[in-house]
């Protein structure tokens, strides 16, 4: 066996296809024995050309389109471009229009807390909490799916409002679902606190300062965690915060556990508001008429997404199709500040770490076009693609 | 600090490199820079007095006719946003890198590179993000005379 000499690197390469995360990202870790010297990560195996797409396409096509950027907060994005279209066209939502799309918002924020939960457990080695976790979140997805029809696209927004209602009846089945889950979290809460392996797998673990935080542009829980103060809810409201505020969840520690805790805590923050939006919901119109055409003019929509905040540009040009529209995920700004943080850890821990910020590679890898094959008959054109959807579907 | 104080000082901070400004919404303030030079000393500008943070930079191609792109930095305080905005050519656009100012900026420069064709001088890691490696050079698909549904490949082939 030959000696390394110190200027050799060894590098680790992790993905794009690998057991610590369910979705495609590439990893590159430079180690010294089991320590990380540096990392370096490469996305865009997710990328569907979705940002050039809008370009093509009329407002209300981009809703259902942008909806699809993410599987997980979908509803987060399709509300942060009606907003954004909405303040373009100079067009009043009614407030119960807005109520039931922050409703929904935080209903998509527990079964995203859950779910991260459930990947956070299975990264440690906590398989039943993961079961349990999901087992739960599967009462959240009954109740989106009870008030929308789906499960994971809601579809709840239109330009101008929002298709549904909310009746008596689906906001009692609402209330209880909420008493099960407040139970079921408070439970969770003992277990990240006191679980012996947990604590240790967490705690003291990817430690990243309010200043670190600050500098490396941590966005969500994952600032909130560091103990930095932002939450688009709180510092911009949108939709109807402003009536039904929320009381930002913040932990100083800035290390995994604090992560975990910080969201497991803004569940009962999302039970409270619920019950109380539940209660004053305002009446009213739940849609006006918006305008075909979209006026000339550029606007920025901050919406807060379960990971953090979500930043639209849109930029119209008076037709009836935007001119160009920007869309920065949370999942970036946090991806980079973790992978800088990476150095001086031990590699084993990097899947956590990595989980820790809920990344979400959808979310990352919005913005572009076609993979290209060998083969050109393997490369199928969006023509093709959409023929091949409604002979499949028919 | 309120939202209107905020803007009234990236306003007066920006002042010396301001060409153009507009107040496009409520809580909004958009200053068009000189030229790309104007950026590290307006954004060193902002970060001294700690006004926002950089939340986002947005590419934006002014089409063919205009010949031109631009490059938006948005820095949001609270409800204020500050977008300091700068005209390029559509030849030879290139800006100067905030990573050493603001490391978070690495991620956003890299999109606006691989997706504008717009040089980041001084890029820390330039390599592709999103884009695939075999990505053919001189394509920059965010542009509005790149069509997605005919990829023009490095051996020529076009889409079926």
């Amino acid at each position: 066996m030959s000696v390394r000499t110190p200027q050799e690197r060894f590098i680790v390469p992790i993905g794009p296809q690998h057991p610590a995360l369910k979705e495609p990202g590439h990893f590159e870790f430079t180690v010294d024995g089991e320590v990380v010297t540096g990392a370096s990560v490469r996305l865009g195996y997710a990328h569907r050309g979705i940002e050039k797409a809008t370009e093509g396409r009329n407002w209300i096509q981009n809703l259902y389109l942008l909806e699809r950027v993410c599987g997980i907060c979908s509803h987060i994005h399709a509300s942060a471009y009606a907003l954004g279209v909405e303040s373009l066209a100079g067009v009043t939502v009614p407030p119960r229009a807005q109520a039931i799309r922050q409703l929904v918002a935080e209903l998509e924020r527990i079964h995203s807390h859950l779910l991260w939960l459930g990947v956070a457990a299975h990264e440690s080695g906590f398989e039943t909490l993961f079961m349990y976790t999901w087992r739960d979140r599967e009462r959240v997805m009954d109740l989106l799916e009870a008030i929308s029809g789906n499960r994971v696209n809601y579809s709840a927004n239109v330009l101008g409002g929002v298709k549904f209602d909310i009746s008596a009846e689906q906001a009692d089945a609402i209330l209880a679902g909420l008493e099960f889950l407040e139970e079921r979290t408070d439970h969770y809460l003992e277990v990240i606190r006191t679980d012996a392996l947990f604590v240790r797998r967490t705690s003291g673990i990817g430690v990243m300062t309010r200043r670190q935080a600050e500098v490396l542009g941590a966005v969500g829980p994952t600032a909130r965690a560091s103990g930095v103060p932002r939450d688009i809810r709180v510092e911009a409201p949108y939709m109807a915060y402003r009536d039904f505020p929320v009381v930002i969840v913040m932990d100083t520690a800035g290390d995994l556990k604090a992560r975990v805790e910080v969201r497991i805590r803004e569940l009962f923050e999302c039970y409270r508001m619920i019950r109380v939006m539940l209660r004053d919901l305002p009446p009213g119109e739940l849609s006006v008429r918006m305008p075909r055409r979209v006026p000339a003019g550029e606007t920025v929509s901050r919406v807060e997404a379960p990971r953090g905040e979500l930043f639209y540009f849109i930029k119209g040009n008076g037709t009836d199709q935007p001119e160009r529209i920007k869309v920065r995920t949370p999942s970036i700004c946090n991806m980079d500040s973790v992978i800088k943080l990476a150095v001086g850890h031990q590699l084993a821990d990097m899947p956590m770490i990595l989980a820790g910020i809920d990344p979400c590679f959808s979310c990352n890898d919005r913005s572009l076009v076609v993979r290209r094959s060998q083969s050109a008959a393997e490369l199928w054109s969006w023509e093709a693609l959409r023929l091949h959807g409604i002979e499949a579907y028919r | 600090m309120n939202t209107d104080e905020a803007l009234e000082l990236a306003e007066k901070l920006v002042k010396e490199w301001t060409v153009d400004r507009a107040t496009p919404q409520p809580g909004r303030l958009d200053l068009t820079l000189a030229k790309p030079d104007d950026l590290l000393p307006a954004v060193a500008a902002l970060r001294v007095q700690r006004l926002g943070y950089l939340s986002a930079i947005t590419g934006i191609d002014l089409g063919l006719e205009a010949n031109a792109l631009e490059a938006l930095y948005h820095f949001c305080s609270g409800e204020a946003v500050v977008t300091l905005r700068i005209r390029l050519p559509r030849e030879g656009a290139a800006v100067p890198s905030l990573c050493e100012m603001i490391p978070s900026a690495g991620p956003f420069e890299r999109e606006l590179r691989e997706m504008f064709g717009i040089t980041v001088v001084d890029l820390p890691d330039p390599g592709k993000l999103y884009l695939p490696d075999d990505w053919p050079d001189g394509q920059f698909p965010l542009r509005k005379d790149c069509d997605p549904q005919v990829p023009t490949t490095a051996t020529g082939e076009g889409g079926r």
